[in-house]
């Protein structure tokens, strides 16, 4: 199970990499893993604004359909539209080629997240 | 998790557990949902070429004995059954006096006064008191045989190379929807080249204590597990209907297509008057087959519109790796099915579908 030092994660398994005013939103490996093979992202539009743990993306598996919540708050600036032709891209590779959003961070608070460490501990519950 | 005591074992959950088979509650059993190689390469490996094995233990079999045994067949179940030959299975029905469906079922024709009924694990309790109170009234018995056999699927063009070395009489020789019964690796087996993936294979029942050790052998010969995720993929693909999603006790085989397992002709049978009346007033609801041509993954439930209103509703969908897009099976008003403006409401968004028919891809199985 990887788990980037580098992240931030939230209780509901997507992982969040702030870089200055913006920010990468995507599932965890562990998310990916426990959904099994996703066939379908619904990415969300450009310039849609998304509070901390609003769904900004529908992720779906073949049996299960499942919302992306955002770890924090922002306004979505690009979208991986290659999600829509590679939606395996989230299990090979949730970190890097996998990523779903890029959001302009409208509130930096990341005091309801988790380091990697955390997280560790928290997939051990 | 935590109700699972209640939950039964079929004779291969520690297989399933050793594979590493993700497992879930499924009519009444704990199955494998889908092994670490993940559902689509599953379905890709029976699509493609190879074999995969599933344990579909949970399925119930029925055994039908005696003198009365075709009179009673005739009565309880939709399908002639003096048309079947010994040797031969047809794919069959059970109806209550409302012409709507208690199961689905396969009839096997062991012998003039002894037949074998396949049915839905779900079902099998409801089916089993259904047909012993219709007994009654026959020169018949009816044993349920569910607990103590396993039934495996051995599906895609590899099945026939993977199970011949273990037994003696040629597969070769069994056509589609015909049986044998044999020696399979030392058990009895009941042998039929039949399935629900639209893959050449065959359905195997042996006996619960033979379970392990042919499933190991045919495991070791290359078959690969495949769980109940991809199993549904290769049925919904081929529009095989599967009971509470396309059939039900509110729906009859004239809505549901299927009339050619229902003879009308054939003498009296439970369900005949309603149905032929049904017929006769013509399909309360027409199920149809839709192609996604916006993008999307249609889903059971998932509502079918047009012109603005909900028309109907999906049954079965997925997105069809072969077909490259999102198809399902749906029940809608009957003036709309010609509709070519039809759409399946994804999360609020009306997604255009259009009109096709089943198999979603080509079928494999050997005609």
């Amino acid at each position: 199970m990887s788990i980037p030092a580098d992240l931030m994660y939230s209780k509901d398994h997507e992982w969040v990499r702030i870089d200055g005013d913006n920010a990468t939103f995507g599932l965890t490996d562990h998310a990916q893993e426990a959904l099994g093979d996703i066939v379908f992202v619904e990415i969300p539009e450009e310039g849609r604004a998304v509070a901390a743990g609003d769904a900004f993306a529908v992720v779906e598996s073949v049996k299960a359909v499942s919302d992306a919540y955002a770890p924090i708050a922002g306004e979505v600036i690009e979208s991986n539209g290659q999600l829509e032709e590679t939606p395996e891209k989230v299990n090979e590779d949730p970190y890097g080629d996998g990523w779903i959003a890029k959001v302009k961070v409208t509130d930096g608070d990341t005091s309801h997240l988790m380091d990697a460490d955390a997280y560790a501990k928290f997939l051990e519950e | 998790m935590s109700d699972n005591a209640t939950l039964a074992k079929t004779p291969l959950f520690d297989e399933h557990t050793r594979l590493g088979g993700k497992m879930v509650p499924f009519a009444g059993f704990e199955m494998p949902v889908q092994y670490p190689l993940g559902a689509l390469k599953e379905y890709q490996a029976v699509r493609d070429g190879k074999a995969g094995i599933f344990d579909i233990t949970h399925m119930g079999q029925v055994r039908v004995t005696g003198t009365g045994a075709l009179a009673f067949l005739q009565y309880v179940t939709t399908n002639d059954v003096s048309k079947l030959a010994v040797g031969q299975v047809h794919y069959s029905s059970l109806l209550n006096e409302q012409g709507t469906f208690i199961d689905d079922i396969t009839t096997y024709k062991i012998s003039d006064g002894e037949y074998y009924l396949c049915i839905n694990a779900a079902n099998r309790h409801k089916d089993v008191a259904h047909l012993q109170a219709q007994a009654a009234n026959f020169d018949v018995t009816v044993s349920d045989e569910s607990d103590d056999t396993t039934l495996l699927a051995l599906q895609g063009s590899e099945a026939q190379s993977l199970l011949q070395p273990l037994t003696d009489t040629d597969l070769e020789s069994i056509g589609y929807y015909r049986f044998a019964q044999l020696e399979l690796d030392g058990a009895d087996a009941i042998v039929s080249r039949t399935g629900y993936t639209g893959e050449d294979g065959f359905e195997i029942y042996i006996p619960n204590t033979a379970a392990k050790h042919i499933w190991l052998k045919l495991e070791k010969a290359g078959a690969i597990p495949i769980g109940l995720a991809a199993r549904d993929m290769l049925r919904t693909e081929m529009g095989y209907a599967l009971y509470g999603h396309e059939i039900s006790d509110s729906i009859t085989p004239v809505e549901a297509k299927l009339m050619w397992i229902t003879k009308l002709d054939k003498g009296d049978f439970i369900g005949r008057a309603a149905v032929e009346q049904r017929k006769a007033e013509g399909a309360k609801l027409s199920m149809i087959a839709l192609k996604l041509t916006g993008r999307g993954i249609p889903r059971e439930h998932y509502k079918v519109v047009a012109d603005g209103k909900e028309i109907g509703e999906v049954t079965s969908g997925m997105h069809s790796p072969l077909a490259g897009c999102g198809v399902a099976i749906a029940y809608v008003e009957p003036e709309y099915a010609a509709s070519d403006c039809l759409a399946i409401d994804i999360r609020g968004k009306a997604v255009p579908a259009e009109r096709t028919t089943t198999p979603f891809v080509r079928s494999n199985v050997r005609r």
